[in-house]
C-alpha cells in the first residue's frame, strides 16, 4: 500500500470536503450531513490503516523541499497517529449527534464545513512536520473555531467568538516569534533538522517561554484560560469539539510533539510548567464549584484537567508521560460526553442553569448514566479510564520527588469529584423542580452519548490496549526523556 | 515593449476624445477594459506580446528611460487589477453614460500615471508621473461634486502640493550634488561624495515627500477623510494602488536605486513604519464608520511594508513587495465590499448595520477573507508576507520591532473582528429585510480578488519563487 497517499488523504480528505459540502446540501440535506459524518471516518479509517506501519516501527513521510526553510512535510509517527484516530473518532461522534442537535438551526452548512474543516486542521497540524506549516493548520482551527463559537450570532456570542479568536491569536503570534527565533539558530523550520541541530546547541529559554505562552493560550491554562468558559454559548456539540476534544488538546499535542519529541527542556521548566499547570489546576476547579451554568462548570473542569495533562508531559517522567498522553484519549472520551450530556439537557430543558434543574434521572435515565459514566472518568474512579492515566500521572510525579506538586494536584483532583457530584446532585437527583417534563427526544443524540459512556469504561477495562501503544510513543521519545 | 503601456492608454484618451463623441461614449468602458486586460496579460504571458518589436520604435519617441523589472511586473500587476475593479464598481454604480465616458478618461490618465512612475529611472520624469497621477486623483476624488467629495479633493491637493514643493527642492538638491537626475548617476555621485548637510538635507526632504504621499503617521491628515469621502469606486482606487505607488513603491525604488540603505535612513525607515502600524491599529480600532476603519488600516498596513523596507535586507525587500501586492489586492477586495454595503443599504455607518451575512452572504464571505488576510492569519495572501517581514526583522536583529510589529497583527485582526461583528456577523436587524446581495457587476471583481487572495496564499511557494525573491535580489543586486 502507498502510504504516503494514505497519510495525505488524512488530512486532504476532510480539508478539501469541507468546501464541497455545501454544494453537496444543494443535493439533499440528509446527503450533506451523511457526506460530513464520512468526510470524517475517512479520515479516521485512514489513520487507523496507518497504524500496522507505525506498529512495525516505521514512520510515514511526505516530503517537499520549498523555499525559505517552509518545506511541507507530514510526518506520521507514533504520536501523530495516536491523536490523529484519537480527534478523528471523537469528531465523528459529535457529528453524529450533530445531526439531532443542530437539525433545527440556521446556517447548517456553515456549521458543516467548519467543523469538517476544523478536524481536517486537526489532521493537519498532528502530522505537521515543520513549525510554519504547523502554525497554519493551528490558525485554521482559530478561524473555524471564531465562526463555530459565534454560530447563534447573538452580539454577546459574537463578542465571546471574537475573545477566543484574540486570546488564541495573541498566543499565536508569540509563538510564531519563538518559531522563527528557532529558525535564526537551526536554519530551518524542519523539525528533523531541528532536532538533528539541537543535540549540540540547545534552544534558548526566550524561544521556548514563547512558544510555551502560545501553547498555554491554545489549551486554556492560567492566565490565558477566560476565553474557554465565555466560548459556552456555542452549540454543545461545538463545545465538546473545542473544549472537550480537540481544540485545548492541540497545545497539549504541541507541548509533546516539540518538547518531548523534538528537544529536550531545561530542568527548570521540569518545576515551571507543573507549578502553573497546579495553579490552573485548582483556580479553575475552584471556579467550577462556585459557576451554575452547568456548560461553564464543564469548561472550567476542562482547564483544570488540562493541568492534569501538562503535569505528565512536563514532569520529566516516562510513567508521567505515558499516564498525560493516556489522558489526552480518556479527558477527551469522557469530556466531550460530558458536554454532549449537556447539550440533550439543555435542549430538552431550555436553561443552562443547573440550580433550576432536578430529578432528571427519572426522565433521562440514560443521559443520567451517561453522564454519571463519564464523571467517574474524569474523577479518576477505577475502572474508568481516566483512572489509570491519572494514577500514572501521579504516580510519575512522585517518583520525580515533588511532592509539593503532587499535594497540589491531589487537591485538585479531589476538587473534581466534588464539583461533578454537585452538579450530578443538581441537575439528576432531588426534585423534579422544571415544570417542563423534560424527555429524551432524540435517539441518535443519546446513542452518541451512551457509546462514548461505554467506551469511557470499556478504555478503562482494556487498559492494555491504549497503553501498549503508548509505549511506542515512549520509544520514540527515547533520549529526550531523563 | 513595455513602452507601449504608457503608449496605448494614451492613444486611447486621445481616440476616445476625437470626433464622434457619442459613439466613443458607448465604447469607453470597453476601450478602457481591453487597455486594463492587455496590461496584465502582458506581464502575466510576456510572450504573447508579437507586436512588442513594433511599438518600440514607437517609444523610442519618448524621452523617457523605460525599465522594468521585477517589482515593476507586480506593480504593473497590481495596478491593472485593481483599476479593473474600480472601473467595473464604477460602472455598476453610476449608470450615467457621460459620467462613465468621464470617468475613464482620468482613469485611463491615471493609468499612464502610474505606469510611468513604475518604469522610469530617472528622478525627474518619476516626478512628472505622480503628478500626472496625483492631478487624475484629484478629478476623481470630487467626481460626485458634493461639499465633502470637494473638502476632502482640497485636503488632498493641498497636502500633496506640498509634497510636491518638498519633491522638487530636493531633485533640485540632488541635481546640484550629481549634475544629472537619472537613478544611476545620483546613486554614484550620493556614494563619492562626502557625507554633507545638503545630501542628507535632500534625501530626508524627499523622504517625507513619499511620506506624505503614502499617508504615514504624522502625515496622515488628508488619508481618512478623502478616502471616506471620495465615490466608492475611487476609494477602491486611491486606497487599492494610487497611494500605494505614488507613496509606497515610490520610496521603495528610491531608497533602493537611489539614497541606498544606510543605518540613519533604515532607522528612519523603522520608527516611521512602527509608529504608522501602531497608531494607524488604534486608530482604526476606535472608527464605526466602515470606509474610515479601511483607511486607518491601510495606514497600518503600509508601516508594515515601510518596515520590511527599513531592514535593508534582500529578504526585508522581499516582504515589502509581496505585502504591496497583498495589500493591494486585499484591500481593493474590502473597498469593494464596502460599496456593495453602501450602495444596498445606503449607509456606511456600522452601528446602524448588523447580520449582514444573512442577506448578502457572498460579500460577507469575501469581506472574511480580505480581513484574515489583512490580519495575517493563515493560509491567506497577507500571512506570508508578514512572516517574511517579521522574518526579515528578526534575522537582521530589530527583535523589539519584530515583537511590536507582530503584537500589532493582534490589533488589526481586532478590528477587523469588530468590523465583521458589527456589519456581517450578527443578527439581521428588522428593518433590514429589504437588503438583497449586490449585483453581478460588485460580485465579479469581488471574486476574482479573492480568488487571488485565497491562490496566493495556498501557493506561495510558487508565487514566492517566480515573482517575489527575484524583486528582492535584483533590487539588492
Amino acid at each position: 500500500m502507498r502510504y504516503d497517499l494514505v497519510l495525505l488523504n488524512t488530512v486532504l480528505i476532510p480539508v478539501a470536503g469541507a468546501f464541497i459540502l455545501p454544494l453537496v446540501a444543494r443535493i439533499s440535506l440528509k446527503t450533506r450531513d451523511f457526506a460530513a459524518l464520512g468526510l470524517v471516518l475517512a479520515s479516521f479509517v485512514f489513520s487507523l490503516l496507518l497504524i500496522p506501519q507505525i506498529m512495525a516501527g516505521r514512520a510515514v513521510i511526505i516530503f517537499s523541499q520549498l523555499p525559505l526553510g517552509f518545506n511541507f512535510v507530514l510526518t506520521a509517527d507514533a504520536l501523530a497517529v495516536f491523536m490523529a484516530c484519537v480527534s478523528s473518532f471523537i469528531s465523528a461522534i459529535i457529528i453524529l449527534y450533530s445531526f439531532g442537535y443542530i437539525s433545527h438551526y440556521e446556517n447548517q452548512n456553515e456549521y458543516y464545513t467548519m467543523v469538517v474543516l476544523f478536524l481536517g486542521a486537526m489532521m493537519g497540524l498532528v502530522f505537521a512536520g515543520n513549525l510554519i506549516l504547523l502554525y497554519v493548520f493551528w490558525e485554521i482551527t482559530a478561524i473555524t473555531s471564531w465562526r463555530l463559537i459565534g454560530f447563534f450570532r447573538e452580539k454577546k456570542h459574537v463578542i465571546c467568538a471574537d475573545k477566543a479568536f484574540l486570546v488564541t491569536m495573541f498566543g499565536a503570534v508569540l509563538m510564531l516569534i519563538g518559531f522563527i527565533s528557532i529558525f535564526q539558530q537551526t536554519g530551518s523550520f524542519d523539525l528533523a533538522v531541528i532536532k538533528e541541530s539541537v543535540k549540540t546547541n540547545p534552544v534558548s529559554n526566550l524561544a521556548i517561554a514563547l512558544i510555551l505562552v502560545g501553547i498555554f493560550s491554545k489549551s486554556a491554562t492560567l492566565p490565558f484560560h477566560t476565553w474557554l468558559p465565555d466560548a459556552g454559548v456555542a452549540p454543545s456539540p461545538v463545545t465538546a469539539l473545542l473544549h472537550a476534544a480537540i481544540l485545548v488538546k492541540i497545545g497539549v499535542y504541541v507541548f509533546a510533539r516539540l518538547f518531548l519529541t523534538t528537544f529536550s527542556l531545561a530542568q527548570f521548566w521540569h518545576t515551571a510548567v507543573p507549578i502553573i499547570a497546579a495553579i490552573s489546576a485548582i483556580v479553575s476547579a475552584g471556579a467550577a464549584l462556585r459557576e451554575t451554568d452547568i456548560k461553564r462548570i464543564i469548561a472550567y473542569s476542562t482547564v483544570s484537567q488540562i493541568g492534569f495533562i501538562f503535569l505528565g508531559l512536563s514532569i520529566g517522567n516516562e510513567l508521567a508521560v505515558a499516564g498525560g498522553l493516556l489522558y489526552i484519549l480518556m479527558h477527551g472520551l469522557a469530556k466531550a460526553g460530558l458536554f454532549l450530556c449537556a447539550g440533550i439537557i439543555e435542549q430538552n430543558t431550555k436553561t443552562k442553569d443547573i440550580t433550576k434543574l432536578g430529578g432528571l434521572i427519572k426522565t433521562m435515565p440514560v443521559t443520567a448514566m451517561a453522564f454519571l459514566f463519564c464523571a467517574f472518568s474524569v474523577m479518576g474512579i477505577p475502572p474508568f479510564g481516566g483512572f489509570f492515566s491519572k494514577y500514572m500521572v501521579f504516580a510519575g510525579a512522585v517518583e520525580t520527588g515533588h511532592l509539593w506538586i503532587v499535594f497540589a494536584f491531589l487537591v485538585g483532583a479531589f476538587l473534581t469529584i466534588l464539583y461533578l457530584f454537585r452538579v450530578f446532585n443538581l441537575v439528576f437527583l432531588g426534585e423534579a423542580r422544571s415544570l417542563i417534563q423534560a424527555k429524551e427526544k432524540s435517539p441518535i443524540m443519546v446513542t452518541s452519548v451512551a457509546i462514548l459512556a461505554v467506551l469511557s469504561l470499556v478504555g478503562g477495562i482494556f487498559i492494555n490496549y491504549p497503553c501498549g501503544f503508548v509505549q511506542i510513543i515512549l520509544a520514540n521519545m527515547a533520549g529526550i526523556i531523563k | 515593449m513595455y513602452s507601449s503601456l504608457i503608449l496605448l492608454p494614451f492613444l486611447s484618451v486621445i481616440a476616445l476624445n476625437l470626433p464622434f463623441r457619442n459613439l466613443m461614449k458607448k465604447l469607453a468602458f470597453v476601450v478602457c477594459l481591453l487597455v486594463l486586460l492587455v496590461q496584465i496579460s502582458l506581464i502575466v504571458c510576456p510572450s504573447i506580446c508579437i507586436w512588442s518589436n513594433d511599438l518600440d520604435i514607437f517609444g523610442s519617441f519618448l524621452q523617457f528611460n523605460f525599465a522594468v523589472d521585477n517589482l515593476s511586473r507586480v506593480m504593473l500587476f497590481c495596478i491593472g487589477i485593481v483599476l479593473l475593479a474600480a472601473l467595473f464598481v464604477q460602472r455598476y454604480i453610476i449608470d450615467d453614460e457621460e459620467r462613465i465616458f468621464n470617468f475613464v478618461n482620468v482613469l485611463l490618465l491615471i493609468l499612464i500615471g502610474m505606469d510611468g512612475i513604475v518604469m522610469v529611472r530617472d528622478i525627474f520624469s518619476l516626478y512628472i508621473f505622480l503628478e500626472i497621477t496625483a492631478v487624475g486623483s484629484f478629478i476623481l476624488i470630487g467626481f460626485n461634486k458634493d461639499v465633502d467629495a470637494f473638502e476632502a479633493a482640497f485636503k488632498y491637493i493641498i497636502l500633496s502640493v506640498v509634497a510636491t514643493v518638498l519633491m522638487l527642492s530636493s531633485i533640485a538638491l540632488l541635481l546640484i550634488v550629481s549634475g544629472s537626475t537619472s537613478f544611476s548617476s545620483i546613486s554614484d555621485a550620493l556614494k563619492t561624495s562626502p557625507d554633507s548637510l545638503l545630501i542628507s538635507s535632500a534625501v530626508a526632504i524627499f523622504l517625507c515627500a513619499c511620506f506624505i504621499k503614502a499617508g504615514l503617521i504624522p502625515f496622515h491628515g488628508w488619508l481618512a477623510d478623502t478616502y471616506s469621502a471620495a465615490p466608492a469606486a475611487v476609494s477602491v482606487l486611491l486606497a487599492g494602488i494610487v497611494t500605494k505607488t505614488v507613496g509606497a513603491y515610490t520610496l521603495i525604488r528610491i531608497v533602493n536605486s537611489v539614497f541606498g540603505f544606510e543605518s540613519s535612513i533604515n532607522s528612519l525607515l523603522l520608527v516611521i513604519g512602527i509608529i504608522s502600524i501602531v497608531i494607524g491599529a488604534l486608530a482604526a480600532l476606535g472608527q464605526r464608520d466602515f470606509k474610515r476603519m479601511l483607511a486607518y488600516s491601510s495606514i497600518s498596513q503600509v508601516g508594515y511594508i515601510i518596515l520590511g523596507l527599513g531592514c535593508g535586507t534582500t529578504l526585508g525587500l522581499a516582504g515589502a513587495v509581496f505585502h504591496l501586492f497583498n495589500h493591494s489586492i486585499f484591500k481593493t477586495l474590502l473597498f469593494v465590499n464596502s460599496a456593495a454595503v453602501e450602495l444596498e443599504t445606503g449607509t456606511t455607518d456600522m452601528n446602524g448595520l448588523s447580520g449582514l451575512s444573512k442577506k448578502m452572504p457572498f460579500t460577507a464571505m469575501t469581506s472574511v477573507v480580505a480581513s484574515l488576510s489583512a490580519a495575517g492569519i493563515p493560509p491567506l495572501s497577507g500571512f506570508w508576507s508578514k512572516l517574511i517581514i517579521i522574518m526579515a526583522l528578526w534575522m537582521s536583529g530589530f527583535y523589539v520591532y519584530a515583537v511590536i510589529a507582530i503584537l500589532a497583527s493582534v490589533l488589526t485582526l481586532a478590528y477587523f473582528l469588530s468590523l465583521q461583528r458589527m456589519v456581517f456577523f450578527g443578527r439581521l436587524k428588522e428593518d433590514s429585510a429589504n437588503i438583497k446581495e449586490a449585483g453581478l457587476g460588485l460580485m465579479f471583481p469581488a471574486l476574482i480578488l479573492a480568488l487571488i487572495i485565497v491562490a496566493v496564499g495556498l501557493f506561495f511557494p510558487f508565487i514566492i519563487n517566480t515573482f517575489i525573491l527575484p524583486a528582492g535580489n535584483i533590487l539588492g543586486g
